[in-house]
């Protein structure tokens, strides 16, 4: 240490001042720079792609947005029109989808986190959770076509909203059980060393603690179905005039796009993008306020 | 001083302080009783004292295993591991201070009936009267935890040593005198001495005062004036 | 087991523990544990990690059960019941044995709440009554100064040691009879410690606690009787002074002198 001090020219004669050590250090910071260059390389052209769809978007969609998108119904080719019967479908739906798939969500996810931990029947229906969770959306679309819409004869906003609500379920039943399972052991412990009961412990202890994640689970999944085309093609089909009759087809935004983006009318595409823009600027608000909700200030 | 944050470590810490305090007082009386006995050849008074230096011990006893108690839980640490082991070396001091007055009452029995004179006694008497005064003195520094007066204590142990000296001189010129003397004087000589120590041992509680208030050893060299030990009397016939 | 002829005239025994095993499936992790814990008196349980003695805690209140393949053989006594009696209501058990946990386990509600909310279980009381009760319990639990200003906010808003103390106060809210604490001040620094340490001797006017610690100072400054575990076994129980400072049994003397091979 003295002799370091002492003479500012050598590094003392540890073993880092030997030249092997120079050597490898050098070797070592070559690596690292070369694999840092890649690493941000690789960041930027995947964040390209991003802006370069968020910019046609917001180009595309932007100029097309106004007053009448949300008070005018979608129009027939070449006249004037907006996406009020779309707009109105996909919450109509998404809600009914969201209010029916959420409760079944949670209480298979706290069945599993809080009762059925090790269990057989647990262990299984975790296994199908996550299937459903990656199945393709099409196959459930196909499959509420099948149980719904060929029993019923008819397309019909309910079978758009049982579809939404298979795609909600195995989404929230996975953040309700991940989310509980994160609350700590000795937060249920203390909560038995006070006489209390499973369930209430359930109710009032871990529910709470949990809340902002299974808040934010519910708030993904809406982010998820509200985008969804293929379920709805199956199921609501569509419809070119204001329908609030459940039992009937439904617009919704995804199908309308799709439909309008495909066509050949200028102005139903010009509509196809505004509509699209709606859609993704609702997921990010969506996906804003879930973050919001997770961030540590939300826990307290 | 400012409380500890569990109460029960105060309670503890003040009781061996109470303790030392009567201690102090018990072994202050036991001195002064027994030097009292000595000058009146009194044996009745002695066997109290003797009686009485066993409740000393008992308190003592009870001293140590009440800081080692401390020691043991409460783990004291800076001012509170000083005030703990000061206990312990103050109770040993005054304990040691206790035996040696009765060993004096002890002397008295064995005087009882022997030849004697008063002349011989006012020399031990005034040291006596030095020796409990540095004894108060010390025990007021404890309790006050002044470490100017218990510096003061510390170094006016010279004047008893110098006084021992002189006594030591002065009673063996009585027994070149008259050997009847020479029992009385030979006893006389011994209580001097355990006059001496108990001075001796106010010193060291003096000095274990300034370790427990300050943290220092009072490290200087204490002035000596005992020279008893090379001193001798030339016998000369007249 | 070593112990040597105690004073125990005149008191009572709250729990008596009586040949006890405990096994984790098919392991065996307390040996046959004979102990008794005296009424409103501390008993600490110390030893090195593994030896067993959080797992007798987590027998007093049948806190095992919460966990598949964990079971309990031989008598807990308590107050003329056996504890490990499969008919034992367990919630019930357990408001008379409170439990307070190494780290802090405050509710994700209000300060207030996480008192009020285990009393609510089995009392129906007015809304001046648990006010009354509110502040009652944290008195006790020595936090009612710090937090009569902010009853409202969340008890995850207080310190670590405050925390601890809210727990302990949520604990004894719901009056039980024994207090048990499963190494209480380890996530705490030495200040908060202190003043949980004040709190236990304070609570012994009413209270029969066990508490578990790593920390043998602790169990030193805290307890009126210390149990020593090894591997499974109790090896020596006596009164805290003789067991710190003239322990019987040499395995006793190697663990809290520090020289444990």
């Amino acid at each position: 240490m003295a002799s370091t001090l002492g003479n500012p020219t050598s590094l003392g004669n540890s073993a880092v001042s030997s030249p092997t050590a120079q050597a490898i250090y050098r070797r070592r910071r070559r690596g690292n720079t070369v694999l840092l260059s890649l690493s941000i390389g690789a960041t930027i052209f995947g964040l390209a792609w991003l802006v370069l769809i968020l910019g046609a978007l917001l180009y595309q969609g932007f100029s097309g947005l106004s007053l009448a998108v949300f008070t005018e119904m979608t129009p027939p080719p070449g006249s004037s029109g907006g996406l009020l019967n779309a707009i109105w479908g996909s919450l109509i739906m998404t809600f009914g989808g969201v209010i029916i798939g959420t409760p079944v969500g949670i209480l298979a996810g706290t069945y599993l986190s809080e009762y059925g931990r090790g269990n057989k029947l647990s262990t299984v229906v975790r296994f199908i959770n996550d299937i459903l969770l990656a199945a393709p959306s099409i196959v459930i679309g196909l499959f509420v076509y099948e149980v719904v819409v060929v029993r019923m004869g008819h397309f019909s906003a309910f079978a758009g909203m049982a579809a939404l609500a298979i795609l909600v379920i195995p989404v929230v039943v996975r953040t309700t059980e991940d989310m509980l399972n994160l609350v700590p052991n000795q937060l249920r412990e203390a909560a038995a060393a006070l006489g209390l009961p499973r369930s209430i412990m359930i109710r009032h202890v871990a529910y709470k603690a949990a809340m902002s994640g299974i808040v934010t689970g519910v708030l993904l999944a809406i982010a998820r179905v509200s985008g969804e085309t293929a379920p709805l093609l199956f199921t609501a089909l569509n419809n070119q005039f204001w329908s609030a009759d459940l039992n009937a087809p439904m617009s919704s935004l995804p199908v309308t796009i799709f439909q309008f983006a495909l066509s050949p009318y200028p102005d139903w595409q010009k509509l196809a993008w505004t509509g699209a823009l709606l859609i993704t600027f609702t997921v990010l608000a969506l996906n804003i306020v879930a973050r919001a909700f997770l961030s540590p200030k939300a826990q307290k | 001083m400012s409380e500890h944050i569990v109460t029960r470590y105060d309670e503890e810490l003040n009781d061996v302080a109470r303790r030392i305090a009567e201690m102090g007082g018990m072994a202050e009386r036991l001195v002064d009783v027994a030097v009292g006995s000595l000058m009146r050849v009194d044996t009745a008074t002695a066997k109290t004292v003797i009686a009485d230096d066993k409740k000393l011990d008992i308190l003592q006893r009870e001293c140590e295993e009440r800081a080692i108690m401390i020691i043991a839980r409460r783990q004291p640490m800076a001012m509170d591991l000083r005030e703990v082991i000061g206990v312990q070396r103050i109770a040993s001091d005054l304990e040691r201070i206790g035996d040696l007055a009765k060993n004096i009452a002890k002397r008295v029995m064995a005087l009882d009936g022997q030849f004697q004179s008063k002349r011989f006694n006012t020399g031990v008497e005034h040291m006596a009267q030095l020796s409990l005064a540095q004894l108060k003195d010390v025990l007021d520094a404890y309790a006050t935890r002044d470490v100017e007066q218990a510096y003061q204590v510390w170094k006016r142990d010279e004047e008893i040593d110098a006084m021992y000296t002189s006594l030591f001189r002065e009673l063996l010129t009585y027994m070149m005198e008259d050997p009847r003397n020479i029992t009385f004087c030979t006893h006389l000589l011994f209580c001097a001495k355990n006059i001496e120590r108990i001075g001796d041992h106010a010193t060291n509680i003096a000095e274990t005062v300034h370790y427990v208030v300050t943290g220092q050893v009072l490290a200087e060299d204490r002035p000596k004036q005992d020279e008893s030990s090379s001193t001798a009397v030339a016998y000369e016939k007249n | 087991m070593t112990q040597t002829a105690m004073n125990t005239a005149g008191m009572a025994e709250k729990i008596s523990i009586r040949n006890l095993k405990f096994f984790y499936g098919d392991n065996l992790a307390l040996k046959t544990i004979n102990l008794p814990l005296y009424e409103k008196k501390v008993t600490a349980f110390i030893g090195p990690s593994g030896c067993g003695k959080s797992t007798l805690l987590r027998v007093l209140n049948r806190m095992y059960d919460l966990y598949p393949r964990q079971h309990a053989e031989g008598e807990v006594m308590f107050d003329g019941q056996n504890v490990l009696d499969p008919n034992q209501d367990r919630n019930m058990l357990r408001a008379r044995v409170g439990m307070v946990f190494q780290k802090p386990t405050p509710f994700p509600m209000s300060i207030y709440e996480n008192i009020a909310f285990g009393i609510r279980l089995y009392e129906n009381l007015s809304r001046s009554e648990m006010d009354g009760r509110v502040e009652a319990a944290l008195t006790r639990g020595a936090l009612w100064k710090e937090v009569k200003d902010k009853l409202n906010s969340s008890g995850l808003s207080l310190s670590g040691g405050q925390q601890q103390r809210l727990c302990i106060a949520r604990t004894i809210a719901v009056r039980p009879e024994v207090v048990l604490l499963d190494e209480p001040c380890s996530a705490l620094d030495p200040i908060s410690t202190a003043k949980i340490e004040e709190l236990i001797d304070e609570l012994t006017t009413e209270y029969t606690i066990a508490i578990v610690t790593h920390n043998m100072q602790q169990a030193a400054r805290v307890s009126d009787y210390t149990a020593f575990m090894y591997l499974g076994e109790l090896i020596e129980f006596d009164e805290t002074t003789k067991i710190f400072t003239s322990p019987s049994d040499k395995r006793t003397q190697d663990y809290i002198t520090g020289r444990f091979g």
